[in-house]
């Protein structure tokens, strides 16, 4: 009895944890600023509601990137550039195909 | 051949060991699709399996808990590094009386490798090889004792809410510690295919929920010792197992069970029965 209410409380944990880190994360959007760039582009290959992360991860690494989102379902990924940096669409192409995503065109 | 009776006899007696190796796949999914570069992916499990119908007067049982964490990364996006280490907690019983036994099971180790990917507006397309190592590493009631080398084939492809996925496995057990002398485990063969459809939610489309169909054969050849096989060793296996998985974002819960179709065990083995998988999955 006591081995399943273990595993019970390791689930649960998990679940909790799970929940928690994502919840933070989803609940970033990116908006335009009077001072920040919004940028928007095509992304294929992304199939679930998990593989958002693998590209926002590499891109968020570009020095000029203040945020970024991308939505599995619409095939988007929208990029916030920092104020007063520039932002090359190549350093975007190279992190979706890090990703192994394919990068369509830039619709913004 | 005096020898290879006794090792016969014992194959019927001490039924126990059954490595986590000897489990259908279950869940598997993305297997074609090699993840980001640097992206890590923690998962664990919790896999129950049953043996009973023992076909002596013996009344041999035994259930099995293994719990496999697994710890992959993306190290480029061709290369996906992945480690497992399992707990085993079995319990046997025979002719009314019954033992337990927990340890750790083999450490494995793997290697994926992006062969091909398509990435288009309709659909995703990919193939992955694989390339593992299981070594002899687990507790004595758990390990193979054999260094065991599993190579294989892994698609997946995608089209909006379906996605399905095919994986072909051959593991060679033992293949480079045996002497003359010794047992030759038999190798294994592991076809999984698997059928999904992703039902998602919210705005932005995070949460998700995909009842999942699977399909698993494995076909484990008999031991050899001296030019023969050991009797009471080699079985075959279909398991159909319908699941669920539920995505919160990075964060994946699922849950499968594993019923066993047909199944074909050489001598006095016993029967497989139905198997339980609870597992989660975090990507971070």
């Amino acid at each position: 009895m006591i081995r399943y209410r273990f595993w019970f409380l390791v689930l649960s944990a998990l679940l909790a944890c799970g929940t928690g880190c994502t919840t933070t994360n989803s609940d970033v959007s990116v908006k335009s600023t009077g001072d920040s760039e919004t940028r928007v582009y095509e992304v294929f290959g992304m199939d679930c509601p998990g593989c958002h992360g693998g590209v926002e991860k590499l891109v968020k690494k570009i020095p000029a990137v203040q945020q970024a989102e991308a939505n599995w379902r619409e095939k988007r990924l929208v990029v916030t550039v920092r104020p007063g940096a520039e932002l090359n669409d190549e350093d975007i192409y190279d992190a979706i195909r890090r990703a192994n995503f394919t990068a369509g065109k830039r619709i913004k | 051949m005096r020898r290879l009776l006794l090792i016969s006899f014992v194959a019927v007696v001490k039924f126990a060991l059954v490595p986590a190796s000897a489990n259908a796949a279950g869940i598997s999914v993305d297997a074609g699709l090699t993840p980001a570069e640097d992206r890590w992916i923690f998962r664990t499990q919790m896999r129950y399996m049953q043996r009973k119908e023992d076909p002596t007067p013996m009344d041999r049982k035994m259930s099995t808990y293994t719990f496999p964490v697994v710890l992959a990364y993306g190290l480029r996006p061709d290369l996906t590094l992945m480690l497992r280490q399992t707990v085993m907690n079995q319990e046997t019983s025979m002719a009314g009386s019954s033992s337990r036994n927990t340890g750790l099971g083999d450490l494995f180790i793997l290697g994926k490798y992006k062969l091909y990917r398509r990435n288009t507006p309709d659909y995703t397309f990919g193939i992955a090889s694989t390339l593992g190592l299981e070594l002899p590493t687990g507790a004595d009631s758990f390990t193979s004792e054999t260094w065991d080398l599993q190579p294989g084939l892994y698609t997946s492809w995608r089209r909006g809410p379906w996605a399905t996925d095919f994986n072909v496995a051959y593991t060679l057990n033992g293949f480079a510690d045996r002497g003359s002398g010794d047992i030759n485990p038999g190798n294994e063969l592991s076809l999984d295919w698997a059928l999904a459809h992703q039902f998602s939610f919210g705005e932005k489309a995070r949460v998700s929920l995909a009842p999942v169909l699977e399909l698993s054969y494995k076909n484990i050849s008999p031991d050899r010792l001296y030019g023969r096989d050991v009797s009471n060793t080699g079985e075959s296996v279909l398991y159909l197992s319908p699941g669920i998985k539920f995505t919160i974002s990075s964060f994946i819960l699922e849950a499968l069970i594993q019923i066993p179709a047909w199944q074909d065990q050489k001598g006095f083995q016993l029967k497989r029965g139905t198997g339980i998988i609870v597992g989660t999955r975090f990507m971070f």
